[in-house]
């Protein structure tokens, strides 16, 4: 083990997997120099040094901070029944009809308003857009956060137990996963519509349904290798029952590649929301949606191609920033690239 | 630090400095490395884990990663200067001149190939270097013969064996067989044994020793442990963070070691008996390659550190065949 | 050393099976909870959306649906497995017929659209890995970052905006100029049909309205696969008998392609069906948009016409064949792989 070996630095590797080589793991190594691994500092200064990560970085907070405002702008139009509050901060009413603008083409007269031009109705594609933010922001953390909750409880309870409940839910999450996301969320949503459950809360339980079976998947490889690491066999020798080993050794030690993995998924979310809605499920018609946006757009395509794709363009724009973030997250916690 | 060779070094390398860029800084690999190789040397470059061995090894062949830079020096391999090589050229180098062998076995051969069509791969290779026509026929033979040279029982059945169906000392002898086949001036031996059993690690060892008398091949064996440099080399070279600290006949130096951390190196080899049983450890931890010691960077842990230790970097000075850097020695007034 | 690939692909086999049980388990447990009392399930097949309550209930006797709920699955498994997938709500006749008239022609889509996004996916994330921090590594991580986060439905509103409205090469919807007379059903895929017809304007037009979806398709796989493929190839790169094989004074491209790129198909054979299983999701959207007639675009019409038995065969259907995809994966990679051929 040498030098080139902190190239292919893998993060927390288990004890039992040193070879009789001297193969220490390099980590003690810069431990010892003084410099800190790990931890939120560690992390935003590697996020600094790739700076499209840092512009991804810088986008996801500017979504996330507008989505929260904007949410919380409409909670109070609607808790204090003045509709109007919900669109003080956009550029125009982005529910009004309005047909003198109808069908305007993106242009840079009335900044912002017509920055992405206008609908059939005359509103501001751009306003549309704002205002349907929360909806999808809501929906991707709410979504990857269950999905991570359950995955957590039903993978590591695998992991660690073995026998028959590994077999049962690794069986489970087979099947799960060999549907592919947006056709087992079209059918949830849809028998979930048929028993009278419809709108954007079928969705997300739809949604978390779909996802969480990747994320017991990790859960589980995580559990399955700590299980054997040698302070684990130390906590049980001092007489630790299983939930603890649990919580304070398995849990804590797999979350790294969680995260990094989640970040990403926060952008898949958004991707198949957004396929959700332009197929027209969970959508509300007084609520705009980046998807079902897209979909109307259909029909006045390819004279007012703006109206199809400019949603859809805000769309790749929020997801390219979560996968540079989560790419970059993933690529220092799997240890593939270091430099 | 250059000894006098009546021909010309296999490989000369001057003041060579190689870094590489890591997400946690920039690591200084090697800084001022020199070092001369005779035809038909064996050298041993030891040191610990991180002290740049591996590099030093890597280096010379431009097998070094991508995130790495030549920063300044000189390296020479047969008179070329390797650094300036375009991509044939380099290619070409290898096939010709030098052949390394590496640590872990159980990568060190292509998975889904098997071990004929490795070899004669090699051969292939060598002959077009030669200019030489490939007749597979005789190749085979030769590959055969081959494994026969590296005492290995059975060639024609380890022919078509696939890798993962041989053990790790019989990969390693396929991969020195590999070498013999090239032919190479220089066969550089990357901790070769370090992941075999120890019985394993004596057949090879004795076995890389005859084939250097026999092929009049350089070699560089590069490892952390002093016994194994000892067994196989006649000179040896100790390297310090990055740094080449000490080198000298083996005979020479670990009789009378002069570097401190050469002495305290071949101290805390283990000789305990029922009557004493403490074991002499270097005192500190490594050093931290992204941001080195100032001055000597053994400064921190050395026993006889001195005021000018901490601050200038030694110069290497060269006494009857051997050389050192360390300021116990000279070059502390200059 | 026969039998242990034997062994291997009988496991595999029973995998496939238990994994496609366990689906359509899943599905009726779904169902069965949603819905849990008879006549809300018999909401589901009634062949209207307005049903009266007699109807209902004459569909609760037929179908058994007030039976214990084991013998429900059973029955419900033992259609499924006979090919009995209900009754179409839309047409009045049995789903099979309906979905599998469909099915040929999502399969001409997936089909081509797949091979030709891995074929690109695979060389770009070879070229990509064996580049790296070279200018073409950051030029492809451009490129497959705004295919991969770009939703499928733009990628398809881009192609068609461009190749269709814009430069008019190709035309922008359906499956077949409708003016032209069909060949007879002999295999059920059009394609075929009409190439063993001689039936060449046919399938000339049929190719051209295939191109645009095929490529969308090709698209919409091609950043999943090249990630994959970079990764994979980064990891065969670093390992020790890369750097042999440059030792024999082997040239970059012999290394890179002949070496490294074989080693690196092994771990990404394992992902064929995840590449697969995305594929079909995104063939939903693509012939959505290119009012492609296949079985997706007639799912998302079963969606606003309340069509369930529709969708839930549809499901079934790309279910079985994402295990069959994982089956096929699994018995490559035996085949691509020495270590697991010969024990």
């Amino acid at each position: 083990m040498d030098l080139g070996d902190i190239l292919h630095y893998k993060w927390r590797k288990p004890i039992a997997a040193t070879t009789t080589a001297p193969a220490q793991s390099s980590s003690t190594k810069i431990e010892d120099s003084g410099m800190k691994v790990g931890g939120i500092r560690f992390y935003m200064s590697y996020m600094a040094k790739d700076r499209a990560a840092l512009a991804g970085l810088a986008i996801i907070v500017a979504f996330l901070g507008w989505a929260l405002i904007e949410w919380v702008a409409q909670e109070i139009a609607t808790l204090t029944g003045h509709p109007e509050y919900a669109w003080a901060l956009l550029p125009s009413n982005p529910i009004a009809l309005n047909f003198n603008e109808k069908l305007l083409p993106p242009s840079l007269n009335q900044f912002p308003t017509l920055l992405l031009g206008t609908n059939y109705q005359g509103q501001s594609l751009l306003s549309r857009v704002l205002f349907a933010a929360p909806h999808d922001a809501i929906a991707s953390i709410t979504i990857v956060g269950g999905a991570i909750l359950i995955g957590m409880f039903l993978g590591t309870a695998a992991g660690y137990f073995g026998g028959w409940l590994d077999e049962l839910i690794m069986r489970l999450t087979d099947a799960f996963l060999s549907l592919p996301a947006l056709v087992l969320a079209i059918t949830v949503s849809v028998i979930l519509g048929a028993s009278g459950t419809s709108g954007f809360f079928a969705v997300l339980v739809a949604l978390s349904i779909v996802w969480w079976p990747t994320y017991a998947r990790f859960f589980r490889a995580q559990a399955l290798s700590i299980r054997n690491a040698a302070y684990v066999e130390s906590s049980k020798l001092s007489g630790s029952g299983s939930l603890r080993i649990l919580v304070r050794h398995i849990i804590p030690n797999s979350i790294d590649p969680v995260v990094a993995y989640a970040t990403l998924d926060l952008g898949t979310v958004i991707l198949t929301y957004a396929a959700l809605a332009f197929l027209g499920i969970g959508i509300d018609v007084n609520y705009p949606e980046w998807g079902a946006d897209s979909s109307l757009g259909l029909s006045f395509f390819p004279a007012a191609w703006w109206w199809a794709i400019m949603p859809g363009i805000v769309i790749t724009i929020v997801v390219i920033a979560f996968t540079l973030v989560g790419d970059r997250l993933q690529d220092l916690i799997v240890g593939r690239m270091t430099y | 630090m250059k000894t006098v060779v009546e021909e010309l070094p296999v490989v000369s390398i001057e003041k060579l400095s190689v870094s590489y860029s890591t997400v946690y800084g920039t690591v200084r690999a090697l800084n001022q490395v020199s070092l001369s190789i005779a035809p038909g040397d064996s050298i041993a470059i030891v040191g610990e884990s991180g002290c740049g061995k591996s590099t030093l090894g890597h280096s010379i062949v431009r097998l070094l990663p991508p995130n790495s830079s030549y920063d300044s020096g000189r390296v020479f391999l047969e008179g070329q200067d390797v650094i300036t090589l375009n991509r044939s050229q380099v290619s070409q180098m290898r096939g010709k001149l030098a052949f390394m062998i590496f640590q872990d076995p159980l990568n060190s051969l292509n998975p889904v190939k098997r071990v004929d069509t490795q070899l004669l791969e090699a051969i292939r290779m060598k002959n077009k270097y030669d200019g030489k026509p490939f007749v597979e026929e005789e190749a085979y033979k030769e590959a055969e013969a081959k494994l026969s040279d590296v005492r290995m029982p059975d060639p024609e059945k380890i022919m078509t064996r696939y890798p993962h169906q041989l053990s790790g000392g019989q990969i390693q002898r396929v991969v020195i067989a590999m070498g013999l086949l090239m032919q190479p001036k220089l066969l550089i031996a990357d901790e070769p044994t370090s992941a075999l059993d120890v019985t394993i690690q004596a057949q090879v060892l004795k076995l890389l020793k005859e084939l250097q008398t026999t092929y009049r091949m350089s070699i560089i064996f590069i490892t952390h442990d002093i016994n194994l440099a000892y067994a196989v080399s006649d000179r040896m070279v100790v390297m310090y963070a990055g740094e080449i600290v000490e080198s000298g006949p083996t005979v020479n130096l670990i009789s009378h070691a002069l570097h401190p951390y050469s002495q305290a190196l071949i101290k805390s080899i283990p000789k305990i008996t029922k009557r004493e049983g403490r074991l002499s450890a270097i005192a500190g931890s490594p050093p931290n390659m992204l941001y080195p010691p100032t001055g000597c960077r053994f400064n921190p842990r050395c026993p006889f550190v001195m005021d000018v230790c901490r601050t200038k970097s030694p110069v290497t000075i060269d006494k009857e065949g051997e050389s050192v850097r360390c300021f116990l020695y000279g070059g502390a007034d200059s | 050393m026969v039998s242990s690939i034997a062994f291997y692909i009988a496991r595999r086999a029973i995998n496939a099976v238990v994994t496609i049980v366990f689906l359509i388990f899943i599905l009726f447990l779904m169902i069965h909870i949603v819905l849990p009392n008879p006549l809300s399930l018999a909401r589901i097949y009634a062949l209207s959306p307005h049903a009266s309550l007699g109807v209902l209930q004459g569909i609760v006797k037929q179908y058994g649906l007030a039976n214990p709920w084991p013998v429900q699955f059973a029955s419900y498994l033992t259609n499924l497995l006979s090919g009995n997938l209900g009754m179409d709500t839309q047409y009045h006749i049995p789903e099979i017929q309906v979905i599998g008239r469909y099915i040929p022609i999502t399969l001409e889509l997936v089909i081509i659209g797949q091979i030709l996004g891995v074929l690109v996916g695979l060389y770009t994330g070879g070229i990509a890995a064996s580049n790296r921090n070279h200018p073409i590594d950051y030029g492809t991580k451009a490129v497959y970052l705004t295919t991969w986060s770009a939703p499928v439905f733009v990628i398809a509103f881009i192609v068609q905006l461009i190749f269709a409205f814009w430069l008019g090469l190709l035309p922008s919807s359906g499956v077949v100029d409708p003016t032209l007379p069909a060949p007879a059903a002999t295999t059920g895929v059009p394609v075929i049909d009409s190439l063993l017809a001689g039936n060449l304007p046919y399938f000339w037009s049929l190719t051209q309205h295939l191109v645009l979806p095929a490529l969308t398709l090709a698209i919409v796989s091609f950043g999943l696969v090249t990630r994959i493929s970079r990764a994979s190839m980064i990891d065969a790169l670093d390992k020790d008998y890369v750097k042999l094989a440059y030792m024999k004074g082997l040239s970059k491209r012999q290394v890179v392609w002949g070496t490294a790129f074989r080693n690196s198909l092994i771990p990404i054979i394992t992902l064929v069906a995840l590449i697969f299983a995305f594929s079909a999701g995104g063939a939903v959207i693509i012939e959505d948009v290119f009012f492609y007639h296949g079985a997706g675009w007639f799912t998302v019409n079963a969606i606003y016409n309340f069509d369930y038995p529709a969708i839930l065969a549809f499901t079934i259907i790309i279910g079985f064949s994402v295990v069959i995809a994982n089956l096929v994966a699994d018995l490559l990679y035996a085949a691509a792989d020495p270590r697991v051929r010969l024990t």
